[in-house]
């Protein structure tokens, strides 16, 4: 018996060692959701503000190229990807697929940063006053509305009639998808306008990297907000509201036309560096503009030579060749406009061509024409003639900044776009991510 | 050691309290029944008592035997036992005994402390020896000799690179997103096969696009392990046989028993391979001319001045390299070296009567297919076993490996710089070769020059480990009928592993982007497993014996990883401060997971087995990390052939199996968590939720698997049949289950429907001839196995590879867990099928004249789909062997592309390939006394494929197998072999080995 009672000991012991070790393994590596949004320091706050907004720049890139492929305005060529110039243009049989990268990496990041808000918003509302002021949180939930409608709307730019759901906060019920786009662009607005409410009588007191260079305070944000909700009205051809937005935006006719709200990049640790920059003259990834942006400018207008440049050698895949870079990003630390005071003008153009104030109009194009080296408008002062100039002021001013294939489609002028091959195709709108499906 | 030879009398155990005067000596030679040949090793003792003693190199034994005494026992493995009654008078026994051709006497592991007779296993077990495993033609490294030998798995190679990297899944799929590969145990020791990526996705994008799977091509640490230590390997396929190894064992448990010392003289044996490696098959490339190098720029009738000049360009390009000689076949170059290899390994082992060692060292070096690639191994191994007292034994494993593999860039990329991908888009009329100062040109066709890339860049890994355990064995008490024993367990395995990938600012791809790469990862990883067991065995009679266990195990891991990517680099530097940016990434992982089990075995007349048994397990990777889940096992044999009944003398072996087993596989580490990446931007630090999110609920996946079987062998062991049917079902799979994007998040770790593998292993043991002279073993197995996902509680989704355009596997209530689905013109249709149909290998020795030796290993594998996207690329890029082939009046390598139909793309990988096949002669040697023994033989690895499969092989993986999933990067999954992305080619081997044994 004394032998088993050795035995019973060990395995006892054996029991006892395990029963020591205890406690549970937590995160690691990263902070977790649920304990940044526990009773917050105004560093986690800080923290979650450079998040969203270094968040919106993921897959900013192909969200620009697939744009702009469709629209036309260049061709990408990548030996690793050839996407770019089958699905994108149609090419042979090819539809666009509901399952990948082109759609679904923009797609999914933009919702992302709207989840980032609403943890943000979140955690604003479990911050100590200690920690922030009223007036200074609202300043946060300000930013997270406006960034959830900004990056609602660019969703709704890519899928159209496809349709989009509204985010909603956390542990909230998604709700369907709602296919008309004015129903979603109406809650871009509410979005927009919430964030307007909340950024009035603000402080703000987190920081924002250099690409809201000027409009790093609330009354700058206010602005920011005003603009995008500007270019919403015009979407939804609400003029007068556009009009009544850029009166609050920082629109200025006379003043620097690329003054406006930039996403930074940088080659920096930890940083995104700009990879839609690609040095002239490489071979295998290639991003040069659709023959037509040449053979279609007006002679003289200066947009040739300061978005594109000639190459040494023209590059061709797929059956297509192009023979001049784009060059509006001028290396990895480059910045991409989200919103620029260029663009204002022009919306302010338009919503006076639609509102009939015409000379109103010529004024604004032609500060856009001068800044080209154009002559001033000489054409016919009907509404349609104008337009047709409007959209050929978009069409080079605002090249590659992805409004280009959405005007067209806004004046149901799709049809107008060249396909270079018999069978390419040009699409109006990209289909629902397979993965919305998932409910 | 010039010890007498009564030395080597072994006493197994001295409790004995039989009295001294009552003794008699005995003594004899033992030989095969066959060849005659003495044995050397053979086990002769006198049943019920500790008396006994083991054959001398001559065959001979002597032994004391007790008064009273009737028989003897002579036992040896491979051979049958057989007893002997003693007659009185006599003192001389010589003995023939036979080898057990159906290895029914072989001793399987059936619990972690327990073994039985394979006459009464109750699972189907396979088993490989180190002379199967090494023994014919060795493949580089260890886990690639594995395959073809093992029914009931599909083992894939991901890639040829250097430094291995192997998939192997038993039984079909045993988890989507969880684990999916073995456990590899080693004497013991839980021994870590993860891989690491070193970073490269810096550099080629790959994860960036199409799938956010890491596609680094990282090697798996297995191949670390010498195969020639190998003595014996054990595959316990699903839970029912592994049950007992808990949470980790869910895919399956590889246990490998290393060599160890036996007692007598000390043995010294040396081998020597020196052979080739080269690529297995090349796919060939596009024979330009003038008119299809203007056709790269645009169609003739395409009205654009540009695409005019162009095609004239290309035209006049092509023509100058014509007459000047300057066509190349750059495939050719960059996979057509031959890599020497060199393998040496020298061991010694012996010991006395109470400590025996195996001691040795290995060296293996080998050069790729692809200059500046290669694969170096050190290997120190040290096992000693030592005799405290007759109650105490310990036994000691160490080894240490040291290893370099230098695996080039390959496989699936966006920024069009590995070397595949950068072919694929490179005509043969371009000159890319460097000039006298050693300047490359620039590469107008891609973006990199792929042979100025492979001459300047390095991605090297180097391991530093550690691995060692020990093993107590205590025996508590011992009488008449019962004995208990005490065992306890410990492994330590600890590596280092450094990577290193190199990136000089002047190579095409850096000079105008991030201007030069230096990626730096160090990962320092520490597992432990300790376990104690108390085992006793009751024998109340001797036809009744029940052995009652009760264990509990713990196991601890902690990986540390750090990864600096430096660019704008200082020109010619590669260290991390001689540059103007640093990234650095780091990821810790850990987990804690524990045991406690019990089980009763019984057996009867050793006809009847039956087991049962029970562990519960827990994990901190669970939601839940104190709760402890209940997994059951149980099993039964019945030997008919072993009853009293039985009277059909022609069916020496019939036995009747079931078992069944539960076993859990925990959640991968942070499934419980949401995080918060870095995301920085101005300077400022960020922080951004992560697509992925977590699920504090999380639990393992349940595996529930039976397995029922016949065994049956005739004409005395040489025909013999073991048939196995299995039902494995997996419930609360563990999925990355696809979010709507709209709620900012892709995926959710969610424990969501059944999956189940049926299937069938069929074996079959002829020995069709067995002379002194010429004798054939021949040993042929067939299996197949068939998933089916049979729950899903969330909607299909697809899972990889690239999108639906390109072919995508698809989970599916209903269909198969492997099928393959794809755009074809506008729908979703089934396209494929990755589980092959059946799997059959066909393994061969022929023995001639005792010295010769041939065998051979046939492995044919029928079905089975592969999602060619290598193809893909080649026609893309215009550069497919067979582009200008005419299919429906286009030519082909533009009408795939171009038809809308991912089939097209998605391509039977059915091969039969000779794996292995060696021939060996063993020097017959006369009045040597120092040399015992030389053999020479000439040995062929993957020799022989054929295949209609388009790529560098058929066995391929894009994703890997065993790829780590970080805060960052997404792991490899247990779906995604088979994608094919211009992987490292396969490579084939030749060899010539010497051995001398002294």
């Amino acid at each position: 018996m004394k032998k088993y009672i050795s035995t019973i000991a060990v395995v006892v012991s054996l029991l006892v060692i395990n029963a020591c070790q205890k406690g549970e393994i937590n995160s690691l590596n990263t902070p977790v959701v649920d304990g940044i949004t526990k009773d917050p320091s105004r560093s986690d706050l800080f923290n979650l503000v450079t998040g969203a907004e270094s968040g919106m720049r993921n897959s900013l890139a192909v969200y620009i190229d697939g744009t702009g492929i469709i629209g036309r305005e260049i061709y990408r060529f990548s030996s690793a990807e050839p996407r770019y110039t089958t699905d994108l243009l149609g090419g042979g049989t090819k539809q666009l697929d509901n399952n990948t990268f082109y759609l679904t990496n923009p797609w999914a990041a933009r919702y992302q940063v709207s989840r980032q808000c609403f943890i943000l918003l979140d955690a604003i509302k479990n911050t100590r006053t200690e920690v922030a002021s009223d007036q200074q949180k609202k300043a946060f939930s300000g930013f997270a509305k406006t960034l959830i409608g900004y990056q609602l709307l660019l969703n709704i730019n890519l899928t159209n009639t496809n349709g989009a759901r509204i985010p909603v906060a956390n542990g909230g019920t998604l709700g369907g998808v709602v296919t008309d786009p004015a129903v979603v662009m109406d809650s871009v607005l509410k979005f927009l306008n919430d964030g307007k409410a909340d950024l009035t009588g603000s402080e703000v007191i987190f920081p924002l990297s250099d690409g809201f260079l000027g409009f790093k305070d609330a009354a700058g944000l206010l602005k920011f907000n005003r603009a995008i909700a500007a270019r919403v009205y015009i979407y939804r051809q609400q003029w007068a509201s556009a009009l009544a937005a850029l009166n609050e935006s920082f629109l200025d006719l006379n003043g620097d036309q690329n003054k406006g709200i930039y996403h930074a990049f940088s080659t920096n640790g930890g940083d995104l560096a700009n990879t839609l920059f690609l040095a002239p003259n490489g071979n295998g990834e290639v991003r040069v503009s659709h023959p037509t942006f040449a053979t279609d400018i007006l002679a003289g207008d200066n947009r040739l030579q300061t978005k594109t440049a000639l190459r040494t050698s023209s590059a061709s895949q797929g059956g297509l060749t192009g023979n001049r870079d784009v060059i509006i990003w001028s290396s990895l630390n480059a910045p991409i406009s989200v919103i620029r005071n260029e663009e204002l003008i022009l919306i302010y153009a338009e919503a006076k061509i639609q509102l009939n104030a015409i000379p109103d109009a010529i004024v604004a194009i032609n500060r856009i024409r001068l800044a080209h080296n154009l002559p001033p408008y000489a054409g016919l002062t009907t509404q349609a003639a104008l337009i047709t100039e409007m959209l050929y002021e978009r069409r080079y001013s605002l090249f590659m900044e992805g409004h280009r294939w959405i005007d067209l489609r806004r004046y149901n002028l799709l049809n107008t776009l060249p396909k270079d091959r018999p069978d390419d195709d040009i699409w109006t709108k990209y289909p629902l991510p397979q993965n919305e499906s998932n409910l | 050691m010039l010890l007498p030879k009564s030395s080597l009398l072994v006493l197994l155990c001295l409790c004995s309290t039989l009295a001294l005067f009552a003794q008699q000596n005995i003594s004899g030679k033992i030989k095969d029944a066959v060849s005659g040949k003495p044995l050397p090793g053979v086990t002769v003792r006198v049943p019920n008592t500790n008396k006994g003693t083991i054959t001398d190199p001559g065959g001979a034994y002597t032994l004391v035997v007790p008064a009273g005494a009737t028989s003897l026992v002579v036992s040896y493995t491979g051979y049958k036992s057989q007893t002997i009654t003693l007659k009185t008078g006599e003192s001389v026994y010589n003995i023939s005994i036979e080898e057990d051709f159906a290895r029914l006497e072989e001793i399987v592991v059936t619990g972690l402390a327990t073994n039985v007779k394979r006459s009464n296993l109750a699972n189907a077990v396979a088993t490989i020896s180190g002379q199967e495993l090494n023994g014919v033609a060795p493949a580089q490294t260890f886990d690639a000799a594995l395959s073809g030998k093992v029914p009931g798995a599909l083992i894939t190679a991901n890639s040829g690179a250097p430094g291995g990297g192997i998939s192997v899944k038993m039984r079909g799929i045993t988890s989507v997103f969880g684990n999916s590969q073995p456990l590899y145990v080693v004497d013991g020791i839980f021994f870590n096969n993860s891989s690491i990526p070193a970073g490269l996705n810096d550099v080629t994008g790959a994860a960036t696009s199409g799938n956010p799977n890491n596609q680094d091509n990282p090697s798996s640490r297995i191949a670390d392990l010498n195969p020639e230590d190998i003595e014996n390997i054990e595959i316990l396929k699903g839970a029912s046989a592994a049950a007992m190894y808990g949470a980790k064992a869910a895919a399956g448990v590889i246990i490998i028993t290393t060599k160890k010392g036996k007692t007598g003289k000390t043995k010294i044996s040396f081998n020597q391979e020196v052979g080739f490696t080269k690529v297995r098959h090349l796919m060939g490339v596009r024979t330009f001319t003038a008119d299809a190098a203007a056709d790269l720029a645009g169609a003739a009738d395409n009205p654009s001045p540009a695409v005019q000049a162009k095609r004239a360009a290309y035209k006049q390009q092509f023509t100058d390299a014509k007459n000047a000689g300057k066509i190349y076949d750059y495939e050719k170059e960059m996979f057509g070296e031959t890599g020497l290899v060199l393998n040496s390994g020298i061991s010694l082992s012996g010991g006395g009567e109470k400590t025996t060692f195996y001691l040795s060292g290995n060296r293996r070096q080998e050069d790729g297919i692809v200059k500046h690639t290669g694969y170096f191994n050190n290997s120190i191994r040290l096992n000693v076993d030592h005799k405290i007292n007759d109650r105490v034994s310990l036994g000691v494993t160490t080894n240490y490996i040291g290893s370099s593999a230098d695996r080039g860039l390959t496989n699936n990329d966006n920024n069009g710089v590995s070397y595949g991908v950068a072919l694929s888009s490179t005509p043969d009329f371009v000159d890319l070769h460097p000039n006298a100062l050693g300047e490359y040109p620039r590469n107008p066709f891609a973006a990199s020059n792929p042979l100025e890339t492979r001459d300047l860049m390095a991605n090297n890994e180097k391991t530093n480990r550690f691995v060692g355990g020990a093993n107590l064995e205590i025996k508590l008490q011992q009488n008449d009928r019962s004995t208990t024993r005490l065992i306890g367990r410990g492994g330590i395995d600890y590596f280092n592993y450094k990577t290193a990938a190199l990136f000089p600012r002047n190579l095409q791809f850096e000079e105008n982007g991030l201007q030069g790469h230096s990626i730096q990862g160090n990962t320092n990883n520490t597992n432990t497993n300790i376990a104690g067991f108390v085992v006793n065995n009751f024998t109340p009679n001797p036809n009744l014996s029940l052995t009652s266990t009760v264990g509990a195990t713990l196991e601890t891991g902690f990986m540390d990883n750090i990864v600096t990517s430096a660019t704008n680099l200082v020109s010619g530097q590669s260290n991390l401060d001689a540059s103007a940016n640093t990234t650095t990434r780091q990821f810790r992982q850990k987990f804690r997971d524990n045991g406690i089990f019990i089980q009763e075995d019984l057996s009867l007349m050793e006809a009847l087995t039956v087991s049962g048994g029970v562990r519960f397990d827990r994990s901190t990777n669970n939601g839940d990390f104190q709760k402890y889940y209940v997994f059951p096992k149980g099993s039964f044999s019945w030997n008919l052939t072993k009853m009293k009944f039985w009277n059909i003398s022609s069916i020496d072996n019939l036995k009747i199996r079931a078992a069944y087993g539960q076993s859990g596989n925990v959640p991968p580490y942070g499934s419980k968590f949401t995080g918060m990446l870095g995301s920085n931007i101005g300077g400022f630090p960020g922080v951004l939720v992560d697509n992925l999110q977590g699920n504090p609920d999380i639990k393992p996946e349940r595996q529930a698997e039976f397995e029922t079987g016949l065994d049956i062998s005739v004409l005395n062991g040489r025909v013999s049949l073991e048939a196995t049917y299995y039902n494995k079902n997996i419930y609360d799979v563990l999925l990355r289950h696809a979010l709507p994007a709209s709620s900012g998040y892709a995926n959710e770790w969610k424990n969501s429907g059944d999956l189940k593998n049926q299937g069938l292993e069929l074996g079959l043991n002829l020995i069709p001839v067995n002379t002194r002279s010429f004798r054939w073993n021949s040993s042929i197995n067939f299996w197949f196995n068939r998933s089916k996902v049979t729950k899903l509680i969330i909607p299909p989704y697809a899972i990889g590879a690239f999108g639906n355009s390109l072919g995508t596997f698809y989970l599916e209530e209903g269909a198969p867990a492997t099928q393959i689905k794809g755009t074809v013109g506008s729908d979703l249709k089934l396209i494929g099928d990755a589980e092959p149909k059946f799997q059959m290998s066909f393994f061969n020795e022929v023995t001639l004249f005792k010295n010769f030796s041939l065998r051979f290993l046939i492995h044919w594998k029928k079905g089975g789909d592969n999602i060619n996207l290598t193809q893909l690329l080649t026609d893309l890029g215009a550069t497919s062997f067979d582009y200008d082939d005419m299919i429906s009046g286009t030519k082909a390598g533009a009408f795939r592309p171009g038809a809308g139909d991912a089939s097209i793309y998605v391509q039977d990988a059915s091969y039969v390939r000779i794996r292995e096949i060696g021939l060996y002669y063993n020097v017959p040697l006369k009045n040597t006394k120092n040399v015992k023994g030389i053999r020479v033989g000439v040995s062929a690895n993957n020799f022989f494929t054929w295949t209609k499969y388009v790529g560098y092989d058929p066995e391929v993986s894009n994703f890997g197998s065993n790829t780590i999933t970080t805060s960052q990067s997404r792991g490899s999954i247990g779906l995604s072999t088979g994608v094919d992305v211009m992987p490292f080619p396969a490579s084939k081997r030749a060899s010539f080995h010497v051995g001398i044994d002294f």
